[in-house]
C-alpha cells in the first residue's frame, strides 16, 4: 500500500514544489507552473514537459491524483493524496530542522526570513 | 488577425511539432495538456516572451531526454525481461565455453598420442638392457622448429644420457619435480616450456616414463606443440565468434520482446 510506505525524503526540488503547490488546493497544469516559479513556491523554473513528466511519476508513486474534473478538455486538475500530504509534511519538517540548525550556527538570523 | 495572435499561433504550431518528439505514450497522455499549459503561459502577461521561449526550449531539451530514458527503462529494465536475458546469456556463455574447452582438450590430449607409444617402447628397450645411445635414434631434431616427435633418456638423477633432439645446441632437462612425480606414479604427461639460452616460448607436449631395472632412469618423448596450439587458437576464435553471435541474438530478441510487450498504460 502506498500510504503505508516510509516518506521518500529528501524530495527533488520539482516534486517538493508541486506538492507544495497542490497543498493549497486542486490545480491544473499552468497554475502549478506559476506557483512553483514563485520564490515562496520553491522558485523552480518548470516547463510543461518537466511538469507533466513529474506529475506522471508522482501519480505512479501515489503522491498525487487527477481529480477527474476539467474546465476544458485539455485542462486536467490534480490534487494531493494522503501519501503526498504526509511526504510533504515530512519534507517540510526535514527542511525546518535544517533551517533551525543553520540558525543555531548563526548562518541565518533568529526569527528572520530565509 | 493581430500580430500577437499570429505569433501565438506560429509558436504553438512549432511547440505542437516539437511534442511529436516525445515518446508516444507520454504524448498521448499529456500532449493536449502540455499545449494548453503553453497557451496559458503565452497568455500570462507576467511572463515575457523571451523568458517563456527560453524556458520552453530548455524544458523541451531536458524533458525529452528524461522521458525517453524513462521510456527505455520502462521498456527494457523490467525484472522479468532482464532475468530472462541474464539466464539466456549464462546458457550461451556456458555453451560457448564448452565449444572451446571440449575440442581444446581433445586436441591437447591428441598431441600426446605418438609420444605415449614412443616413450613406452623406449623404456621397454632400456629395461631389457639396451644402451641408451643405441636405443635412441640417431637423427637430430631441432625442438624449436621441427614438428617431429623426439626422445631423450635421463639417468636416475635426471642427467641426460642420450638425446635425439636439441634446443639452442643443448639438451634441455625438465624440472626435478617432474622426475619426482614420475618416480612415484610411473608416468607424467605435461606441457613443457624448456628455457635454454635465448630460446623462449617453445612448448613441448611431453610424456615422461620411468625406466626400471638395473639402470633406472627416465625417458622423455616430446613434440613441438606449435601446430596444436595454432588449432586451439582457431577453436578459440570460433567459440568466441559463436558467443558474440549468441549474445547479439539474445540482446536483439530481448529488445524486440521488450518493445512489443512494453507497458502501454498511461
Amino acid at each position: 500500500m502506498a500510504a503505508e510506505t516510509a516518506p521518500a525524503t529528501p524530495l527533488s526540488p520539482a516534486v517538493f514544489a508541486i506538492l507544495l503547490s497542490l497543498a493549497r488546493g486542486e490545480k491544473h497544469g499552468y497554475q502549478i507552473m506559476k506557483d512553483v516559479r514563485a520564490p515562496e513556491g520553491g522558485g523552480v523554473q518548470m516547463g510543461p514537459g518537466t511538469l507533466y513528466g513529474s506529475l506522471d511519476r508522482m501519480m505512479r508513486d501515489g503522491l498525487v491524483e487527477e481529480t477527474g474534473l476539467t474546465d476544458d478538455e485539455r485542462r486536467r486538475y490534480y490534487r494531493l493524496t494522503a501519501r503526498g500530504d504526509s511526504d510533504l509534511i515530512a519534507e517540510l519538517r526535514r527542511l525546518a530542522a535544517a533551517v533551525a540548525g543553520a540558525r543555531s550556527l548563526g548562518l541565518l538570523p533568529h526569527g528572520g526570513r530565509s | 488577425m493581430t500580430q500577437s495572435v499570429q505569433d501565438r499561433t506560429r509558436l504553438e504550431s512549432l511547440y505542437a511539432l516539437a511534442l511529436r518528439a516525445y515518446p508516444t505514450r507520454f504524448r498521448q497522455a499529456y500532449g493536449a495538456s502540455m499545449r494548453q499549459a503553453f497557451r496559458d503561459a503565452f497568455s500570462d502577461t507576467s511572463l515575457s516572451r523571451r523568458t517563456l521561449i527560453r524556458l520552453v526550449f530548455r524544458d523541451l531539451v531536458t524533458s525529452l531526454i528524461k522521458e525517453h530514458l524513462a521510456m527505455l527503462l520502462d521498456t527494457f529494465a523490467r525484472p522479468a525481461l532482464l532475468f530472462n536475458a541474464v539466464i539466456l546469456s549464462a546458457l550461451a556463455s556456458g555453451l560457448a565455453l564448452a565449444l572451446y574447452s571440449i575440442p581444446q582438450q581433445v586436441l591437447r590430449q591428441g598431441a600426446n598420442d605418438p609420444q605415449i607409444a614412443l616413450a613406452g617402447d623406449l623404456a621397454a628397450k632400456l629395461e631389457q638392457g639396451v644402451a641408451p645411445t643405441a636405443a635412441v635414434p640417431a637423427a637430430s631434431v631441432d625442438m624449436a622448429r621441427s614438428l617431429t616427435p623426439f626422445v631423450i633418456v635421463y639417468d636416475d638423477r635426471g642427467h641426460p644420457l642420450a638425446s635425439q633432439a636439441q634446443l639452442d645446441g643443448q639438451i634441455p632437462v625438465p624440472p626435478q619435480g617432474a622426475f619426482d612425480y614420475v618416480r612415484q606414479h610411473g608416468e607424467e604427461r605435461v606441457s613443457w616450456q624448456p628455457i635454454l639460452g635465448s630460446v623462449r616460448g617453445v612448448r613441448i607436449a611431453a610424456v615422461i616414463e620411468r625406466v626400471n631395472g638395473p639402470q633406472p632412469g627416465f625417458v622423455l618423448a616430446g613434440r613441438n606443440m606449435r601446430e596444436v596450439e595454432s588449432r586451439e587458437q582457431q577453436v578459440s576464435k570460433m567459440a568466441g565468434l559463436t558467443w558474440i553471435g549468441m549474445i547479439g541474438v539474445i540482446l536483439l530478441g530481448t529488445a524486440a520482446f521488450g518493445w512489443y510487450t512494453r507497458p502501454k498504460t498511461a
